[in-house]
């Protein structure tokens, strides 16, 4: 295992197993994605509180650990690419991004969706919402900063940096809930939130869903990556006048 | 009339407009995803091989 690990910081390595990965991710991302909505839009039943209103849950808890899942493997690869120079660690952070980015929009607009019938309001600057937000900004100064450089090792290494800076709004946005006296509810897995073992199984699912779509893109997304990082290689040469002929 | 009350004819009644309205920009999102990802990879595809046959010549 560990070897395999070690084979996947060559480039033309890293691309053929991303290929071979792709489908195992996609498919069975789609498969559950059909079947969770289903568990999570009818065979779960509707909230004493919140009526069907609550049903937003399903995409918005799972988008919003995802947002924060995202930064941490973002992070966390970037510091990989830092220490020991593993170029293709550099790619899982840079394609990450947008992805994580992704997720925390998802994130924000449903809970700002289920905030006015239960709260009244679309937006208060409560400190949940605001340390998501802050988090979108942090996506968003990762994606420029990485783009600002022409060279893909300096980029990879300026902006690695920030988003091991922004690494401590991960805590913040967890356990703010806890820490101020927000508008945003508290946990709901783990404290007993979910009363019904349905509603368990759909954020479940939706939650696993959402694990194999960032998995999925991913391995599409570096698939590109790699190709234009490593354009002036003989394999890259062979496979694109392959592919295009 | 309140959007509320607007799109109480979908399931989950009072909500419906909030329930879909979150669901559908998840999935737009989502898709817009898969589809930059998409463009992105044929458009890189189309560079590099104008690239390469410049360089052959």
């Amino acid at each position: 295992m560990w070897k395999w690990i070690q084979r996947q910081a060559s480039p033309k390595v890293f691309y053929r197993t991303c290929t071979k990965l792709t489908p195992w991710f996609l498919i069975p991302f789609i498969v559950l994605g059909v079947v969770g909505l289903y568990w999570a839009l009818v065979v779960s039943p509707a909230d004493y509180q919140q009526g069907d209103g609550y049903r937003i849950i399903y995409i918005h808890v799972p988008s919003a650990i995802m947002s924060m899942t995202v930064y941490g493997i973002m992070a966390i690869a970037g510091g990989i690419g830092l220490i020991w120079q593993i170029k293709m660690a550099e790619v899982v952070a840079k394609v990450s991004a947008p992805i994580g980015a992704a997720f925390t929009i998802i994130a924000l607009a449903t809970g700002s969706i289920w905030g006015k019938p239960m709260w009244g309001t679309w937006w208060v600057w409560d400190a949940r919402l605001t340390s998501e937000l802050i988090l979108l900004f942090l996506y968003l100064a990762y994606m420029s900063l990485n783009n600002a450089f022409d060279n893909p090792r300096t980029a990879a290494k300026a902006s690695s940096i920030l988003a091991i800076v922004g690494l401590v709004n991960l805590p913040i946005i967890h356990y703010s809930v806890k820490w101020w006296n927000t508008l945003h509810q508290g946990y709901t897995v783990g404290t007993g939130g979910l009363k019904d073992p349905d509603m368990g199984i759909a954020l479940g699912i939706m939650f696993l869903v959402f694990v194999l779509l960032y998995a999925a893109l991913v391995t599409i997304k570096a698939k590109t990556e790699v190709l234009t990082r490593e354009q002036n290689s003989r394999w890259v040469k062979d496979l694109v006048n392959g592919e295009r002929s | 009339m309140t959007l509320m009350e607007y799109f109480s004819f979908l399931p989950y009644g009072k909500y419906a407009f909030y329930v879909w309205s979150a669901y559908g920009v998840a999935f737009i999102t989502v898709a817009t995803l898969f589809i930059r990802a998409r463009s992105h990879h044929k458009q890189t595809l189309i560079t590099l091989s104008n690239k390469y046959s410049r360089q052959n010549d």
